[in-house]
């Protein structure tokens, strides 16, 4: 179930990225994909349990895999950093384009 | 050896961000990092089995070095250290220097690395030098080709992670080798990713515009080294694990005639050698075994050959048939052409044999096709008109750069010697003459105008999900 409900904002995202005319619209679909794909990874890490991997005397509990988590902390500051640049860039374009409009933009600058 | 490799991943971002510290020395700083690279690559070369680093327990990052990544990381000292000698009299600021050594950094990173993981950070890291490279002129139209290329690679590279995830969970483990029995699915996104990354047959269709459209400088980085980033790892894939390697081979073979159906129609200079460098990165990947040498000749040429295009005084071929250009480049130009027609004498020919050998016998034919296309689309440089004038005056530092990657051209014959029997040496000369023959006979006097709609923006992102089904169904088969 919550498998399905990952691949779903996957997919959403993906569709957001292919049929959104406006460039903004596009880089926050594609936020969209991967949030989709950082609660992959989390749910990947909850395979074994949820509790926090705490070395405690007593009993043992089922505690969530460490690795994916700390895998996907850099995926999500690697996403965050080159949405910012994207955002910059659509900024600096938008003064010539105010529309942002994909297709009219690339009309515009083919050779 | 394993403290020295570390030190040497690590100098290239080190020296990176400190440049800002030391502004005047920019420039000779960035070429000592490429020296470091080229000694490390020579090194490596004499290693008796190849270095596995396991930094940090199992879950750690693995680093595996061999005679195959020695081939990339010397493709990429030298090309780099080339593009910073071309720049040296240009008048580049400080920030054009820290990106072309960032780049050079995490490229190499990418050539050592051996889990999916440090192979994503680094192919991002690319991704956001290259965006910064790209835009470096500031003008509204680099920036859109910027911004188009970091979205198609980033989206490429979302696909890229859940395939890594997929692989963690069958697996526990993120090193290559977990992909042996990982899922249908994980598999095909895994290389969907790569495949974009490093332009291969139709979800590569993003590179003629990017390599085209950039600066010069940028064209031949791009062009000689940051594809190979998404190459290697394929290369490196279909070596490790035998149901990869078909499909490898497969891809290797469409893009190889891909490419060159394109690159043999093409009018303008800069379009044609980008599309064939979409047709070459198939013949590093038809034979995966010997694909380092074959890249490490591709880079030098390409990278030569960008940086002649950028000195001629049009883009146009037809242009360029009326107005002669200055003898000692014309002759630069066909120097580099030999070598990537597969003409004696130069590396280019040791590769192509080398790699011909290395063919299954279905791949022989489409190989052989593309080598006649190859031929036919570099008669077009050829047979340019040339003249001794002397204007427009070349600018300081082509010379340096040029004649290093095309003395690096022919001192790489040491690597296959071999090759030069009879037998070997009589095929590309025929292959060569034909596609003159040819050249003569049809393509200089067609001019067919191939559609650019796969080419556009949405249509890239598009195709990636195809690519996704054509992958998952070559892997299932």
């Amino acid at each position: 179930m919550l498998y399905a409900c990952v691949y779903a904002t996957i997919l959403l995202g993906f569709f957001g990225i292919l049929l959104k005319e406006n460039l903004v619209m596009k880089i926050i679909a594609m936020d969209v994909m991967s949030t989709g794909v950082i609660a992959l990874f989390v749910l990947v890490a909850a395979g074994g349990g949820r509790f926090t991997p705490i070395f405690i005397d007593g009993p043992q509990r089922d505690y969530a895999d460490p690795v994916p988590q700390a895998v996907i902390l850099t995926a999500i500051v690697i996403g965050f950093s080159i949405q910012a640049l994207m955002l910059v860039g659509v900024m600096k374009l938008a003064r010539d384009n105010p529309t942002l409009e994909t297709r009219a933009i690339e009309e515009e600058y083919r050779p | 050896m394993m403290l020295w490799t570390l030190l040497w991943i690590a100098l290239p971002f080190f020296v990176g961000f400190s440049i800002y510290l030391l502004p005047q020395g920019d420039r000779i700083l960035a070429l000592v990092v490429t020296l470091v690279s080229m000694a490390y690559a020579i090194v490596l070369f004499w290693q008796p089995a190849p270095l596995e680093l396991h930094l940090l327990d199992s879950f750690g990052v693995t680093l595996m070095a061999d005679s195959l990544s020695g081939f990339f990381i010397l493709t990429n000292a030298l090309v780099t250290a080339a593009v910073i000698l071309y720049c040296w009299y240009r008048g580049k600021t400080t920030f054009f220097y820290i990106q072309v050594i960032l780049l050079h950094g995490s490229v190499n990173a990418a050539f050592v690395c051996a889990d999916l993981i440090s192979l994503y950070v680094a192919l991002e890291v690319i991704g956001i030098a290259v965006f910064l490279l790209i835009a470096y002129p500031r003008s509204d139209r680099s920036l859109w080709v910027a911004l188009r290329y970091l979205f198609v690679s980033n989206t490429a590279m979302l696909f890229y992670l859940i395939g890594a995830a997929l692989v963690y969970r069958t697996n526990q483990s993120f090193a290559f080798a977990a992909l042996e029995g990982a899922p249908t699915e994980a598999v095909a996104l895994v290389c969907l990713g790569l495949l974009t990354k490093g332009g291969i047959f139709i979800s590569g269709l993003w590179l003629p515009l990017t390599h085209a459209e950039s600066a010069t400088p940028v064209s031949a980085l791009m062009s000689g080294v940051v594809v190979k980033a998404g190459v290697f790892p394929l290369a490196r894939f279909a070596l490790m694990l035998e149901d990869l390697d078909p499909i490898v081979r497969i891809f290797g073979a469409g893009t190889a005639l891909l490419g060159v159906a394109y690159a043999v129609f093409e009018k303008d200079t800069k379009r044609m050698l980008a599309f064939h460098t979409v047709s070459q990165l198939g013949f590093v990947l038809a034979a995966p075994e010997v694909g380092g040498f074959y890249a490490l000749t591709h880079g030098f040429v390409k990278a030569a050959l960008f940086l002649i295009a950028g000195e001629l005084p049009s883009r146009s071929f037809k242009t360029l048939h009326d107005q002669p250009i200055r003898t000692p480049i014309w002759i630069a130009l066909v120097i580099a052409s030999f070598s990537i027609s597969g003409f004696p004498l130069l590396s280019g020919f040791g590769a192509k044999v080398l790699t011909m050998k290395n063919l299954l016998p279905w791949q022989v034919i489409a190989m052989n096709v593309a080598a006649f296309g190859t031929a036919i689309s570099f008669a077009k440089f050829i047979f340019l008109p040339h003249a001794p004038t002397q204007n427009p005056p070349v600018k300081p530092g082509f010379w340096p750069a040029v004649s290093l990657l095309l003395v690096g051209l022919v001192a790489a014959n040491v690597v296959y010697y071999d090759a030069y029997s009879l037998a070997n040496v009589v095929k590309p000369l025929a292959i060569i003459a034909l596609g003159w023959l040819a050249y003569h006979l049809i393509f200089r006097r067609v001019t067919v105008k191939l559609p650019r709609m796969l080419e556009q923006f949405e249509h890239l992102i598009g195709v990636m999900s195809l690519m996704l089904m054509v992958l998952f169904g070559l892997v299932m088969a």
